[in-house]
């Protein structure tokens, strides 16, 4: 979740890529992530407005349904969803999507937006979708510039929708449809939630270092899905749990963060853990939550948490420690064989892990920033 | 002291000769760095040019209403991929823009096609973001804006929704072959530049080489022996060259984008934005290039040191070999029959004429010198002599400089030329209109006929594209008969003026009338050089079964086209002929184009009718080529730049070391004055000559680019003209830098004398 800045001098349709400097993607903007960078992009897109990007601090609030929906005054966030599932023959499959917004102009909330017929450019919109099988990766990327229709959010009906891709409620209450096609794959999703939304930090602020930095985060982590998977013509019946995460800020990272380690875990205990760790030179900021199987979530600081790669990983590490001693929770994190790296305009790692150790259980692992081999 | 401190020893002594040596070759590093780089930009300029104007499928809706933002998202919720492509005609004379959305335009890429053409900075020129687009018109129902969905080239009717139908888009005709030739042309002229900047390098090096003579002799009698010397010499160019060449490669880039696109895009330039897609031409091949084309030019006379000096040493034998090898060149470039051959003839000529330009303007001052009764005159002449035989090199690389510019001039016009005669001639009309699958041409045909304001003011022709057979009489031609060749046929008619417009090669006494009559038929150059066809030749033709002869009473160019084309009066066309493709060219002239369509739609019965409006697409293709040959102007203007900046230091340089020789014109009482008149005459009489003798070989460096290698390589030829204003400039360029070396000069004879290093410098060198 890093912005760094590459230049402002950028022909439009790079400078708008450059912009989607997403989360996660430290990749390629080594040492130029200055402070007078991220100024100046701000400066830069924000000038001739009066209003400014909002950013997220420990007192904010969440507040529902609306949360569901976009935030124009804040520079950037995601909807997220990640699944393991299995095929009817019980094969493991991981899949993904993720939708993102870049403000480049701020607006409030209540303001009316541009007219389409202008075609404004006040915000683009990325979707990343991804599958993973039998140790193979496929991965889709799609953009689009708000405000036209092409790709939007709404909280009341909840919909995200980019080309075709969407994730909308369905006319039963409690129940979500994701919609994905790539060129020779694809995958309709029927996802039942369970349990209320989880506040992560400190009531829904989550800290991203220890200067204050941070975002507004909030997962539903008990999801029951059942649908169809299509790859290269043929479909199978699927069905398994899911993750839906909803983020936003304005600055997410401080200068200096190169990458990010990020984890959603289902332990077989009932028990669920989020844990993610933001690397910096010589250190790491670390944060997690673990919510219990009754859906009690209790924030997790860096003396609570020790996340550890496996010392033989290769560049990417692929295999983890991690501990959690107040619960007795010490666990081997590792991806299945293969290359799970989304090669799209910013590449980073995204692969269903395996858990074992002092518990056992699966999930999916996000890693950023590491140099690609 | 060291051995390479007391060599070195020379240029402590004689900074200005390290100087001009260090000058000449950031300059000559600069030179090419700035044209590689302007040849490559303008490499990529043309290619995203012509792929912007390639033919593309757009969406349309089937009730006929234009499409608007809700259209693109329907189709895009659909997972169609579409882009939105919307043209504003901007008030008074600003011209056409097209405002793109680079975002959607990236499922384009994703499915194998090139998008490369709205990856560029979309700078308004005509691409710029469709938001700065919309905000220059007044509102959704402004007129002068149009939006199109363009849709990427997989996408099926099938996988439209309802509503929506496929159909042609396009900006203008396919350039075929037309780009290819500007390239090779292009590539040519690029080794042309190599060619001159070796020439300017080696030139100096010579220069400074002449004046340490007395420095390695003195040496060689303290006993160095001459490997040593020479080993040093290589050490000292390696390091000089390391030094000089990195700051100018940067400096040509910097040149390079200043010329080409204004100073805000040069700065990223350097710092290699890229200033176009693709690849960037890379740092380190330019300066591995330049460092060894330094390194070969310079030293090739310590690996081959029998070759030194051939100047002095063969004059006569030197003088028959180059004029051989100038008559040899000539006379290969009219035969030639392949490319290499005629590249060899280019080089053989470029060679006779650089040897031969020195000795014929010594030779000739040596003939006016004796004849000359004045002594002073009788000086003159000599010291030209001279000064032709020793500044040579540099001379040569300014008269190849001056003939490259002259080329480079030329064929950057012809081509601008007949880029515009080739729009021209594929979109003589204002408007086509498809006939739709289906329809029949007669009614609309008899209904165009019948309309009298259309008559009295406008044009029209109905235009159909098809296959014929082409069989030669073998008897005729006195060869084996050939069987049946398949070639594009044009048939047209009525004959009006939107065809008697057409530029013709060559053709028989009123062809026009003859065609119009069906009394013959037309050819394109293709087909005639392939077919070594004439003009009265007669060609057998098949047509939809039905065997056709007819004389040829024209031949007409057809830039870019790979095929033979047969242009056929519409009239002979058998009633079973199936068309390709058929349509209609209209000039509405007084009656609005609205009335036509309602005509035609009547006509046909149909509720939309596809019309393709030519005068915007030759407006946007036209501004579309426009930076690829503003790029290349501005390679014209580099090259003469930094020829002309290497002339004036080198002959600086060389009448610096005759200062003292020129100081005896005062000795021999002379006035300051008529000394300075002497300076002025000199040094303008030798670079006009050199520019006098520049014209000549540019025009046949012109010629052989658009006469032999262009259909030698693609079988058509491009038209042949000469610019004179653009003489008199070089020669008025010529005149500045002959003044400016004799300003500098006068300046330097003012200052106080110092010691002659030699009795030679005293004597006047070598006379």
């Amino acid at each position: 979740m890093t912005f760094c800045v590459r230049s402002i001098h950028f022909p439009l349709f790079s400078r708008v890529l450059a912009s989607f400097l997403w989360l996660f993607l430290a990749v390629g903007c080594s040492g130029e992530s200055e402070d007078s960078g991220f100024a100046g992009l701000a400066e830069s897109q924000q000038a001739g407005t009066d209003v400014p990007f909002l950013q997220p601090g420990p007192g904010d609030r969440l507040k529902f349904p609306e949360d569901f929906g976009p935030h124009p005054q804040h520079r950037i966030e995601w909807w997220y969803l990640t699944a393991n599932l299995e095929n009817q023959a019980g094969e493991p499959l991981g899949l993904q999507w993720t939708q993102f917004r870049q403000a480049l102009t701020p607006r409030p909330a209540n303001a009316t937006p541009p007219a389409p017929a202008q075609w404004p450019l006040q915000a683009a919109w990325m979707a990343h979708g991804a599958l993973s099988w039998r140790g193979q990766h496929h991965f889709a990327e799609r953009l689009a510039r708000a405000d036209v229709g092409h790709a939007g959010a709404t909280a009341q009906p909840f919909e995200v929708w980019l080309d075709d891709w969407r994730l909308s409620r369905t006319r039963e209450s409690g129940r979500w449809r994701l919609q994905v096609s790539a060129d020779n794959w694809s995958y309709d999703l029927f996802l039942r939630l369970n349990g209320a939304p989880v506040a992560h930090g400190d009531r829904g602020f989550s800290a991203k270092s220890a200067s204050g930095e941070g975002s507004m985060y909030f997962s539903l982590v008990d999801i029951a899905i059942a649908g169809k998977v299509t790859i290269d013509g043929e479909t199978q019946k699927v069905r398994g749990k899911g993750w839906f995460d909803r983020e936003w800020s304005s600055q997410l990272l401080k200068t200096g963060q190169q990458g990010w380690d990020w984890f959603a875990l289902h332990l077989d205990s009932g028990d669920k853990l989020m844990a993610f760790r933001l690397r910096e030179d010589g250190s790491a900021f670390t944060s997690g939550t673990w919510i219990t199987g009754e859906g009690e979530a209790v924030s997790l600081s860096a003396d609570d948490l020790i996340l550890t790669p496996d010392a033989d990983a290769e560049a990417t590490p692929t295999r983890w420690r991690l501990q959690v001693p107040r619960y007795g929770v010490d666990l081997v994190i590792a991806a299945p064989p293969g290359d799970y790296r989304n090669e799209g305009q910013y590449p980073y790692w995204e692969s269903p892990v395996s858990v074992s150790g002092s518990h056992s259980g699966e999930g999916y692992m996000e890693l950023t920033g590491y140099e690609v081999e | 002291m060291t051995l390479f401190a007391a060599l070195f020893s020379h240029y402590r002594r004689h900074p200005l000769q390290l100087l001009a040596l260090a000058i000449m070759i950031v300059v000559a590093t600069m030179l090419w760095t700035g044209v590689s780089h302007l040849t490559y930009q303008a490499r990529a300029s043309l290619g995203q040019s012509e792929q912007a104007v390639a033919e593309r499928q757009q969406v349309v809706r089937l009730d006929g209403q234009s499409v608007a933002v809700a259209d693109f998202v329907t189709l895009r919720r659909a997972g169609v991929c579409v882009m939105p492509w919307l043209e504003v005609q901007r008030p008074d004379a600003q011209g056409r823009v097209v405002g793109v959305d680079g975002l959607a335009a990236s499922c384009f890429a994703g499915a194998g096609e090139a998008v490369q053409a709205w990856n560029q900075p979309l700078n308004g020129k005509p691409f710029l973001d469709i938001r700065d687009a919309a905000a220059l018109t007044t509102g959704p129902d402004d007129r002068s804006a149009e939006l199109t969905l363009l849709v990427a080239e997989q996408v099926t009717q099938a996988a439209l929704p309802e509503g929506y139908r496929l159909t042609r888009f396009s900006l203008g005709p396919d350039t075929g072959e037309l780009g290819e030739s500007f390239l090779l042309n292009l590539d040519a002229l690029g080794v042309l530049v190599l060619l001159i900047t070796a020439l300017l390098l080696r030139s100096v090096y010579q220069l400074g080489l002449a004046q340490r003579r007395d420095s390695f002799a003195l040496l060689h009698r303290f006993g160095v022996p001459p490997v040593s010397v020479n080993r040093l010499l290589v050490l000292e160019m390696a390091l000089l060259a390391g030094l000089c060449v990195i700051p100018g490669v940067a400096l040509g880039r910097l040149l390079a984008g200043l010329l080409g696109s204004g100073f805000g895009q040069a700065l990223d330039n350097l710092f290699d934005a890229p200033l176009y897609a693709g690849q960037e031409a890379s740092w380190l091949s330019s300066i591995l290039t330049m460092m060894a084309v330094v390194m070969v030019v310079c030293l090739i006379d310590l690996i081959r040191p029998a070759s030194r000096a051939p100047v002095t040493l063969l004059a006569g034998q030197q003088r028959s070999l180059a004029l051989a090898a100038l008559l040899l060149g000539l006379v290969l470039a009219l035969v030639a029959s392949s490319l290499v051959l005629v590249f060899i003839a280019v080089a053989l000529v470029f060679v006779g004429a650089g040897l031969l330009a020195p000795i014929l303007m010594s030779g000739l001052a040596q003939r006016l010198a004796r004849a000359a009764p004045d002594p002073l005159k009788r000086w003159h002449f000599a010291e030209f002599g001279v000064l032709a035989r020793r500044l040579a090199l540099p001379l040569v690389a300014l008269q190849f400089a001056l003939a490259m510019v002259l080329a480079v001039q030329a064929l950057v016009t012809v081509f601008e030329a007949t880029f515009d005669e080739w729009l021209s001639q594929r979109l003589a009309a204002d408007f086509f209109v498809e006939v739709p699958a289906g329809a029949d041409t007669g009614p609309a045909v008899d209904w165009l006929a019948d309309e009298p304001e259309l008559a009295a003011s406008g044009d029209w022709q109905r235009v159909v594209r098809g296959k014929a057979e082409l069989t030669l009489s073998g008897a005729e031609q006195g060869l084996e008969s050939q069987p049946g060749q398949s070639v594009d046929l044009l048939a047209v008619a009525p004959v009006g003026r939107l065809l008697t417009q057409w530029r013709l090669q060559a053709a028989s006494d009123q062809p026009w009338q003859a065609f119009a009559r069906g009394e013959g038929i037309m050819i394109n150059e293709q087909l005639a050089r392939r077919q070594e066809l004439a003009v009265g030749e007669t060609l057998n033709l098949t047509v939809a079964d039905e065997a056709l002869s007819l004389p040829v009473l024209a031949i007409y160019p057809d830039y870019g086209r790979p095929a033979g084309e047969v242009l056929l009066n519409a009239g002979l066309l058998p009633g079973t002929f199936k068309p390709g493709f058929e349509s209609l060219s209209i000039n509405p002239g007084n009656l609005d184009m609205a009335t036509v369509v309602s005509g035609l739609q009547r006509v046909w019965q149909v509720e939309t009718v596809t019309v393709r409006n030519n005068e915007r697409i030759r407006e946007l293709a036209d501004t579309v080529f426009d930076q690829t040959f503003l790029l290349t102007r501005a390679m014209t203007v580099l090259t003469l730049i930094l020829a002309a900046a290497a002339l004036l230091i080198m002959g600086w340089v060389f009448f610096s070391t005759r200062v003292w020789y020129y100081r005896l014109l005062a000795v021999w009482g002379l006035r300051d004055r008529e000394v300075a008149g002497q300076m002025v005459r000199l040094a303008v009489s030798l670079t006009i000559g050199i520019a006098v003798l520049a014209l000549p070989l540019g025009i046949w460096l012109t010629w052989v680019l658009v006469h032999r290698i262009n259909p030698l390589a693609f079988g058509w030829s491009l038209p042949m003209a000469v610019y004179p204003e653009f003489w008199v400039e070089l020669i008025g360029l010529s005149l500045v830098i002959g003044l400016s070396i004799a300003a500098l000069m006068r300046r330097q004879l003012q200052q106080p004398a110092t010691m002659p290093a030699s009795a030679g410098s005293l004597s006047g060198g070598d006379r």
